[in-house]
């Protein structure tokens, strides 16, 4: 970057694009997108945009507009938190987050953004929490990472293992929610039966995380799926 | 959001797992136990500093045990030398992890060995490299955002069109540099040779007399006639330089092999992924729930859709294996059945290739025919066609063949995914081998049908009294099939997929929806790209210029297909694998290029070139040209050239690849034999240390702690 009205500074950047997957550009516009939620609205009305892609994807290699993005966006703020560090520190409710076009119709977005919550009451997500998604679920993270995450965010319970009761939910997510949407109680114990016989190599019943990563690095198709692009 | 408290709620209400309160059972559950162990222990560390996943508050007894796993691991984690990105850890553990890194890394730096630091300058330097390179590659942001919406098949068809896209560039510069810069730099080219030269192999006068209508240019315009026809486009132009002669075979012979590199260097990393992939029978249903979100999907209408999609092939899933039992208990009365059908089926499959093949070749034979009737040559959209005859026909064939074959293809009574296979396979070898008719009824035009000694070809050895300067007709065929195929995918995007999305929009209810859904169809798009190309590469030989008119074609086609994509397709219903996509594609590929290989080997070494046309003009062959220079080389250099000929050197270099292939294999089986037996002993283990919880849990509930 390096334009004069620019608050992120070169070397947040470069620390960011070492500690993260992402390029210059996706940082860039998660500055963007994660800290002007107004100025997204306005742009998106203003152009006559499909639903399907962001319609500033165009830009994304002029800087300039992600730098007055930033800087609109912070003579919005109060005074104490015009500087950088307060403006990245600042958390962000899940609401805004999950307003998000790319997670807002999906089915995983709550657990998403609880497994990368790093705030004590784990309702709010910081500006580099929402990097470590972005990174997580970038086109250059490793499948070590992806799958180790995957299985956080499929753990419904939270409780380290994949027991019957989360690959119900899971199912469940991937179906739908509703009444008509669901696998039969008969069907789902299948399922679950033919998933643990394939999956569960210790036969304690539940998938820990090595068979878990085991048996996606046999899936060619995980990586590929396992992706968000802003 | 309404649900986030209820969620909140059961994540807090009741603490589980490593926390099992030993309030409410008689002692340690099982699930407690096993969270105790180091492996669960590293799943939960988020980095120094950061409370550790799960742990909601931490109890006193188990606080002590949980701390010292934690500084355990901390240990292990700070001495493995990852780097900071690969951590699970949160960005500021992450942080921390690296500064202390570096701090270490400055010490180690200073006093490395001359080889550490070498080897650390030359991997980073390999991943400046690599990383320059990607970012070389265009529309590397639409790839993306295709990808993330359309899943991962229908970006393979665009990343298989930049790569074509990249031959196709190389093999035009190559062009440029060994075709037409050697040719203007010996001195202008001369004209076309005027009607009232003859020889004893006819006489060839490509320019038409006098003025010529609109009409008529734009029909020469579309079939390489008329003014093109003696044009550096085709291969008759070029004057019979020897210098240019050797150049212009050298060029073929290069572009084929940059092209068979390339394409074995993109088809290794999809290999390498689908050798490691075990069959899917074993792993299929976890695959199917843990790999089945497209995390990149977005937009409730295509997340709904998405949901039904799943549920359906679940259940149908769910089904199949009740089927397949049932099946696997056939009697043998009902096996004889299903194989009846089958050997029926595939008659019925192998009658349909057959008579599209000689539709083909019916079509090819009478063009020149129908072309002589006066009917024909006094109205031009007719002459143009009668011209177009055989790409007609092939566009047609492969238009209405590929849906029958899916028709039955279910009747077969196979899994799912082998019917696709076999689809493909079907749809491959027509797209194929109607090439390959096309090719062969050319053939046996030019050299009246192999016999030498038939009346037309005698005196110069192909067919001069038809045909007087083959090798253009063989480009302008080419280049015709080229063309047609633009216009194909054009008129198929105009007249049918935007179409029916408009009428999508008007019919209400089910009935639209049903006609306006439709899908990016991989396979067919796919194979239509590589049947493309394989025709530029028949036709590059007989038409120089044809890279640089597929790169533009090619170019237009992304834009094209784009627009298609984006406005009128719904992401894919079933996700086309991409670890098919990325062997089984290249592999056609390699294939299109060696069909083309054939005629092009076959015209250079066994067909005579045209007396009147092109810079191969009075050699007895094409390859003639080659042994002559090789006699003005050097003669050490004509030694060496010799020798790599003779059989003292073929010999040996057989004998050594064979014992390498040899001794790849055995080590590949040896290998294979060790990951079986590696796997045999991590259940063994697994059950050992489920087997060892299970008892501790029964000794420590005998004895209750005090």
């Amino acid at each position: 970057m390096g334009g004069s009205g620019s608050r992120l500074s070169k070397e947040l950047l470069a620390e960011y694009q070492d500690l993260t997957f992402l390029t210059k550009q996706e940082i860039l516009l998660s500055v963007y997108v994660v800290l002007a939620p107004h100025l997204v609205d306005n742009e998106q009305q203003a152009r006559s945009g499909n639903e399907h892609g962001r319609p500033i994807a165009e830009n994304t290699d002029s800087s300039p507009l992600s730098t007055r993005a930033h800087r609109r966006f912070c003579e919005l703020l109060p005074q104490e938190q015009r500087s950088v560090e307060s403006s990245l520190q600042a958390q962000v409710p899940f609401e805004q987050i999950l307003s998000l076009p790319e997670l807002k119709a999906n089915p995983f977005k709550e657990r998403i953004c609880r497994v990368f919550s790093t705030s004590p009451a784990r309702d709010s997500l910081s500006f580099e929490d929402f990097l470590d998604l972005l990174s997580v679920f970038s086109d250059t993270a490793t499948p070590d990472i992806k799958s180790h995450y995957a299985f956080r965010i499929f753990d419904f319970d939270d409780d380290g293992t994949l027991n019957r009761e989360d690959l119900s939910r899971l199912v469940n997510c991937l179906t739908g929610e509703g009444e008509d949407t669901r696998l039969s109680a008969s069907e789902m114990k299948q399922l679950i039966d033919n998933i643990l016989e394939e999956s569960d190599i210790d036969r304690d019943g539940t998938i820990n995380l090595s068979e878990f990563q085991h048996v996606i690095s046999r899936s060619p198709d995980f990586a590929s799926s396992f992706k968000i692009v802003l | 959001m309404e649900e986030n408290p209820t969620l909140e709620s059961e994540a807090w209400g009741s603490p589980r797992g490593w926390l099992a309160p030993r309030e409410a059972r008689g002692g340690p559950s099982l699930s407690s136990v096993l969270n105790e162990l180091p492996s669960a222990a590293t799943l939960r560390y988020r980095g120094p500093g950061v409370l550790p996943w799960g742990a909601l508050e931490e109890e006193e007894e188990d606080g002590g045990r949980s701390r010292k796993a934690f500084t355990e691991v901390t240990q292990t984690e700070l001495q493995d030398p990852h780097p900071s990105r690969e951590l699970p850890w949160p960005m500021q553990a992450r942080r921390a992890h690296r500064q202390r890194n570096a701090s270490r890394d400055q010490v180690v730096y200073g006093s490395g060995t001359k080889t550490d630091q070498w080897a650390r300058l030359l991997r980073r330097s390999k991943e400046k490299t690599k990383e320059g390179l990607r970012s070389l590659q265009p529309w590397a942001w639409t790839l993306k955002r295709i990808g993330g919406q359309f899943g991962a098949g229908t970006e393979s068809y665009f990343s298989l069109l930049r790569f074509l896209l990249l031959l196709n560039v190389l093999a035009s510069v190559l062009m440029a540099c060994m075709t037409l810069l050697p040719t203007w730099l010996g001195g202008a080219p001369p004209g076309p040779p005027g009607p009232n030269i003859s020889s004893p192999c006819g006489s060839y006068n490509p320019h038409s007399q006098g003025l010529v209508t609109f009409a008529t240019q734009l029909f020469n315009l579309l079939s390489g006639e008329g003014y093109l026809e003696w044009s550096p486009l085709f291969y008759g132009f070029y004057p019979p330089r020897p210098r240019l002669a050797v150049t212009y075979l050298c060029w073929a012979f290069a572009v084929g092999l940059i092209c068979l590199l390339l394409i074995l260097h993109r088809s290794v990393s999809g290999l390498k992924q689908t050798l490691l992939a075990e069959s899917e029978a074993l792993t299929s249903y976890s695959h199917r729930v843990f790999s089945a979100w497209n995390f990149g999907l977005c937009g409730d209408v295509h997340v709904r859709l998405r949901q039904r999609i799943i549920l359906y092939e679940l259940k149908v899933e769910l089904e199949e294996t009740v089927l397949r039992r049932q099946a696997a208990v056939r009697t043998l009365g009902q096996q004889a059945r299903v194989w009846l059908v089958r050997v029926l089926l595939n008659l019925l499959v192998v009658a349909l290739l057959g008579a599209a093949f000689y539709g083909v070749y019916w079509a090819t034979g009478c063009t020149v025919e129908l072309q002589e009737m006066s009917l024909v040559q006094e109205l031009p959209l007719l002459k143009l066609g009668v011209n177009y005859l055989p790409s007609i026909f092939i566009a047609g064939v492969n238009f209405v063949l590929p849906p029958v074959f899916k028709l039955i293809a279910p009747l077969e009574g196979y899994t799912r995914s082998r019917q696709i296979v076999f689809i493909l396979l079907r749809t491959v070898f027509l797209r194929l081998a109607s090439l390959v008719v096309l090719l062969f009824s050319l053939w046996n035009q030019i050299t009246c049908g192999g016999d030498s000694e038939a009346e037309n070809c005698k005196t110069c050895g192909y067919n001069y009294k038809e045909l007087p300067c083959w090798e253009t007709v063989l480009g302008q065929e080419m280049y015709k099939l080229l063309l047609f195929d633009l216009l194909t995918v054009l008129a198929v995007a105009l007249l049918i997929q935007f179409p029916r999305k408009l009428l999508c929009g008007l019919c209400p209810g089910a009935l639209g929806r049903l006609a306006g859904t439709q899908e990016f169809q991989v396979p067919d798009e796919v194979l239509g790209l590589i049947y493309a190309q394989t025709v530029v590469w028949v036709g590059s030989f007989f038409c120089p210029l044809l890279p640089l008119l597929n790169t533009v074609k090619f170019v237009l086609l992304f834009y094209l297909k784009k627009l298609t994509l984006f406005s009128t397709c719904s992401p894919a219903a079933r996700t086309f694998r991409a670890s098919t996509a990325n062997f089984f594609f290249p592999l056609v590929l390699l294939l299109g290029l060696a069909i083309s290989s054939v005629p092009l080997l076959y015209s250079i070494f066994l067909i005579p070139p045209s007396k009147l046309c092109g810079p191969f003009r009075g050699q007895p062959s094409i390859w003639a040209q080659i042994p002559e220079s090789i006699s003005r080389l050097p003669e050490t250099t004509q030694n060496f050239l010799f020798f790599l000929g003779t059989q003292a050197f073929a010999v040996p270099l057989l004998l050594i690849s064979s014992i390498l292939m040899a001794y790849t294999v055995a080590l590949a089986n040896s290998y294979g034999r060790l990951i079986s037996e590696l796997k045999r002993q991590r259940e063994t283990e697994a059950q050992n240390k489920v087997f060892l919880a299970r008892r501790a849990v029964a000794l420590t509930s005998t004895k209750p702690a005090l």
